[in-house]
């Protein structure tokens, strides 16, 4: 169950305003630094959602984002329909994927779930890399962005594409925030924590994790969509497992089952990949460093560190769900 | 063409030196994961290690050395592995061990890169087995059968140790249930450091054999790592009939998938992943029920 | 719609460029990690080599701004947005990958920022999608292998099987042999697009070439698909029954020696291999041995003519954008690779593509040239361009 602590809010007033600042103040770079940032954060707050709260370890959710990219791509090009159907087709298209694999994936528990999530990203990647529909290896260009001119709002600016990118951020969190909070959330949690329990109590668990993985999917989608209107490139790279997998380091990087947490966590991923990237080709060996330093800490991500370091200096017993031990063995 | 016996046998006989490829690498990585539920993500890592440290060694003392030692030097790795990292992460959850394991395969990744260049490397087949044989009305490259026969005796032998040794009922008694044959005196932790060293072993024994037949390059361990995964998960992780049952599933859909339907090849595998899952979803043959 | 999109993006407004008359800024893309970073690597050595031995006959000086694409096209797309926006670039070169030139084309074409292609070798990119802005110093898919189908007919080759990677390139490359090897009179009997970069046993497909009934094998594969190939063909004891021919990546000089005995007796056309006889040619080779240690591959050239076509440029006083895009346009020069120039048409490079037989050396393995096929310009497929105006 999710709440919202001072420490929480505190840091997303934090976050928000810095990137309001980065929004208004930046040049064209760091601009689009920011929108990476905006939308990463998007997809990792979909992971945490079933990671976090369910113990679902995805590691399809790149995939899913692919989904949602290329749907969008060739449904508002090949296809021909306008952005803001093709939008929407997309974002349904990615959520009923997502559900059909969270029904299909809600058997199995620990590494079997994490190894299914897998097949599934890679069964969608080799399809898209083969299927020429989709550009292939080389990609799908040509991509327009949604037309908001009736209301005013040019989002071929890059400052107002990233301000746009923010606002549905808010959203988004808004809606994450609610679904958790929901009834269909608690049951969600108590399934990760105890789940013959809950089937005990007369749920449905199978449906529980199908419709919270199919949410989580639709805001991968979404995210999809915005990467895709973003570049106006697409490539199926964007579906390899090793995205999902950073997807995964972002939520640990910032601490799972905060969904604060992993928005601090995108911020800093995309920070220090640009900043070492332009320090050395070798920056994944930095990074590789660096994750296995955090995870190894046994600190619960940096936001998670910061929380346990007020709790500590307060003494409060504040309810953070502690979620270092997320999910059973296998 | 698909009519000729001939095609057929050599296909099989394809199929069957892709499994026993696999099968080296996927046994190491399911007996560590049946033994010590870890999953090493890094493992096609360490084949690639095996590949390149076998590269370096034949070009100064020939194959036959860099047979021996890259499984050694590929074990020695997974010593170090073993006592920076993995015994640390023995009590934490799937999740912190896969990503531990992930960011082992970007920091391996780029050593390799580091130490032996970016330039893809390869290495001569030995001139003993350099020709090729003819037998069943076909002929077939010498070396291709030695993989097979390798991995055959190797299956056998873990066969052997595994269901016949003391050893190996010690194994077993630890991937059924650790706690009581920690009780009964044995000393898992040991065994698990054992486990673990061979397992590495294999993969660089692994990347060793398959170099000559390949090129060797850094991205080869992200190539290898997935239908590893595939044939331990198909097989059910932490069996060793998983392991055999799940490699000669995998080389045989693949190279049939190839020749046959080359249009779904690449999904047909994943596809008939899902549907193993779907029906069972602890794989074909677990360890444990 | 493209041009009119980045407009609107802002774009169109931060065309004039800060730098002084003199000083060419350039942006180097390539990707220095991912599967290409030897290429990417190889091409910057040339490039770097280029720059050394000609920039004396220019007044213009060059600064370096080098950008890793981790051949990924969107990665891509960003890096060359932010060599145009922010670092206001005079110029750019490199691209190894098709999927990223096609990724950046628009941008630079919406820009006006020249780009000089030193690998990516996508038909479209000086066909459908040709762009004044966009010379290729490198070479086109259908360009190397064009001439390869009557070669071979010439050579008493009538049926042919032939074996490329599945993607877009390895298409081209193919297509372009089968379409003057039939017209010739041969015939393809069989034809197989293997998955790119998830192949790494060919076996299953050498079986089946085997039992096709084909005179020889024409295959395109680079890189470390090339070396399994190449190793795997020669294991199945095909090189003796079914000779192999290929596209020259196949056994560049980069990876020959990684390939070993395997490869001696392949035979491939490519637009360069060092040891083509010619006085250029020979500083070349000499000025890269030196530097790097070993004979440069058809990559350090397609580097290294990148950066001599932008010292003619500026020779031929271009300074900005615009000049230096025009310029390249009609750029032309006796370089290693022969006689080259720029097909004002399409913007592709016009270049003699050379037969050559691996072949064992003194030390090694070398490329014994077997025929030089004169130049000839790409057609058109569907380039509409302006005029070089000036």
């Amino acid at each position: 169950m999710f709440h919202h602590t001072p420490l929480r809010y505190a840091a997303l007033v934090l976050l928000a305003s810095g990137a309001l600042f980065q929004a208004f103040t930046a040049q064209y770079f760091g601009l689009e630094i920011l929108t990476e940032i905006l939308i990463l954060a998007m997809l990792v707050l979909a992971l945490d959602m079933v990671a976090g709260f369910g113990g679902m370890v995805s590691l399809c959710h790149g995939a899913l984002m692919g989904v949602g990219a290329y749907g969008y791509a060739v449904l508002s090009t090949t296809a021909g329909l306008t952005p803001p159907v093709a939008m929407a087709a997309a974002v349904g298209i990615t959520a009923g994927i997502s559900w059909v694999i969270g029904a299909i994936c809600s058997r199995s528990h620990g590494i079997y779930f994490i190894m299914a999530t897998l097949a599934f990203g890679q069964m969608a990647y080799s399809y898209v890399f083969e299927a020429p529909i989709f550009g292939g290896d080389d990609g799908l260009g040509g991509i327009e962005r949604l037309d908001l001119s009736a209301v005013g709002i040019d989002l071929n600016d890059t400052r107002t594409f990233a301000l746009f990118c923010l606002v549905a951020l808010a959203a988004i969190y808004g809606l994450a925030v609610m679904v958790l909070r929901s009834g269909l959330g608690r049951s969600f949690s108590g399934v990760m924590h105890n789940e013959q329990r809950m089937r005990a109590l007369g749920l449905t668990v199978w449906r529980v994790k199908a419709d919270v993985f199919g949410l989580s999917g639709m805001i991968a989608g979404f995210a999809g969509v915005l990467a895709a209107q973003h570049i106006m490139y697409i490539s199926p790279g964007l579906m390899a497992w090793t995205v999902s997998g950073e997807a995964l380091v972002v939520v640990i990087l910032g601490g799972l089952g905060t969904l604060v947490g992993p928005l601090v966590g995108a911020a800093v991923f995309v920070v220090l990949k640009h900043e070492l990237s332009s320090l050395t080709t070798y920056w994944h060996l930095i990074v590789g460093v660096i994750l296995i330093g955090v995870v190894m800490s046994r600190a619960n991500g940096i936001f998670g560190f910061i929380e346990d370091y007020f709790a500590a200096r307060s003494k409060a017993a504040v309810a953070t769900p502690k979620a270092t031990e997320v999910t059973k063995d296998a | 063409m698909t009519t000729d016996l001939g095609f057929w046998t050599l296909q099989a006989l394809n199929a069957l030196q892709l499994s026993m490829l696999l099968f080296l690498l996927s046994v190491g990585l399911t007996v560590i994961f049946g033994l010590m539920h870890f999953v090493n993500l890094a493992h096609g890592a360490l084949y690639a290690l095996g590949a390149y440290f076998a590269a370096s060694v034949a070009a100064v003392w020939g194959y036959w050395a860099a047979f021996l030692l890259a499984p050694v030097a590929v074990a020695g790795v997974g010593v170090l592995l073993y006592s920076g990292f993995i015994q640390r992460m023995r009590k934490s959850g799937p999740m912190a061990q896969v990503l531990v394991t992930f960011g082992l395969i970007f920091v391996l990744l780029d050593m390799t890169r580091i130490i032996w260049g970016d330039l893809p490397l390869a290495i001569e087949v030995p001139a003993m087995l350099g020709g090729r044989l003819a037998f069943l009305g076909v002929e077939y490259p010498t070396y291709r059968l030695f993989i097979i026969v390798l991995g055959l005796v190797v299956l056998a032998g873990l066969a052997f140790v595994l269901g016949r040794t003391q050893i190996g009922a010690m194994i077993r008694a630890g991937v059924d249930n650790d706690e009581m044959a920690a009780c009964l005196g044995i000393n898992v932790e040991r065994l698990f450091f054992c486990v673990f060293c061979v397992g590495c072993a294999l993969a660089g024994l692994a990347g060793a054999v398959a170099a000559p037949l390949l090129s060797v390059s850094p991205d080869m361990g992200l190539q290898i790592l997935i239908p590893t995964l595939i044939v331990i998960v198909i097989g059910g992780l932490g069996s060793l009939k998983g392991a055999v049952a799940g490699s000669l599933i995998y080389g045989f859909v693949q190279t049939f998938g190839a020749v046959l339907a080359p249009q779904l090849s690449s999904v047909l595998i994943y596809a008939l992943l899902a549907a193993v899952l779907v029906i069972k979803p602890v794989g074909l043959f677990p360890a444990k029920g | 719609m493209k041009t009119t999109t980045l407009a609107a993006l802002g774009l169109a407004t931060t065309i004039a460029t800060t730098a002084t008359a003199e000083d060419i800024k350039i942006g180097l893309l390539l990707p220095y990690s991912g599967v290409y970073a030897a290429l990417g690597n190889e091409i910057d050595a040339g490039f770097a080599l280029g720059l050394e031995q000609f920039g004396g006959e220019t007044d213009a000086t060059f600064e370096i701004i080098r950008e890793d694409t981790e051949v990924k096209p969107p990665v891509a797309l960003g890096k060359a947005k932010k060599l145009i926006l922010q670092d206001e670039v005079d110029v750019m070169t490199g691209i190894v990958s098709s999927g990223v030139l096609g990724a950046v084309r628009d941008m630079v074409h919406g820009a006006g920022v020249p780009l000089i292609v030193s690998n990516a070798g996508n038909d479209e990119a000086t066909g459908a999608d040709c762009s004044p802005f966009i010379t290729r110093m490198s070479f086109s898919n259908g360009q190397v292998n064009r001439p390869m189908g009557i070669w071979m007919y010439e050579q008493g080759i009538r049926k042919v099987y032939t074996l490329a990677p599945d993607y877009a390139a390895g298409r081209q490359m193919i297509e372009a042999f089968e379409a003057t090897f039939t017209a010739a009179g041969g015939e393809i009997v069989g034809q197989d697009f293997t998955p790119f970069q998830k192949t790494q046993d060919f076996g299953p497909y050498l079986t089946q070439a085997k039992s096709s009934g084909a005179d020889a094998v024409y295959v395109f594969y680079a890189g470390g698909e090339a070396i399994s190939f190449v190793k795997q063909y020669d294991s199945f004891g095909l090189k003796a029954e079914l000779p192999l021919y290929g596209s020259g990546f196949l056994t560049s000089s980069l990876y020959v020696n990684a390939q070993g005995p395997a490869a001696e007796g392949v035979i491939a056309a490519s637009h360069y291999v060092p040891t083509i006889e010619n006085d250029a040619n020979a500083v070349f080779v000499d000025g890269f041995t030196a530097k790097i240690g070993r004979a440069p591959s058809e990559f350090a050239v397609q580097g290294y003519d990148a950066a001599r076509a932008l010292i003619e440029a500026t020779k031929a006083g271009a300074t900005d954008r615009a000049s230096l895009a025009a310029a390249l346009r009609q750029v032309t020069f006796d370089g290693p690779r022969g006689t080259l120039s720029i097909d004002p048409a399409t913007n592709n490079i016009v270049q003699p593509i050379y037969v050559y037989e691996t072949v064992a050396g003194a030390d090694g393995l070398t490329q014994k040239v077997l025929a030089q096929l004169p130049s000839e310009a790409d057609p058109a497929n569907g380039c509409v361009m302006d005029p070089v105006s000036n």
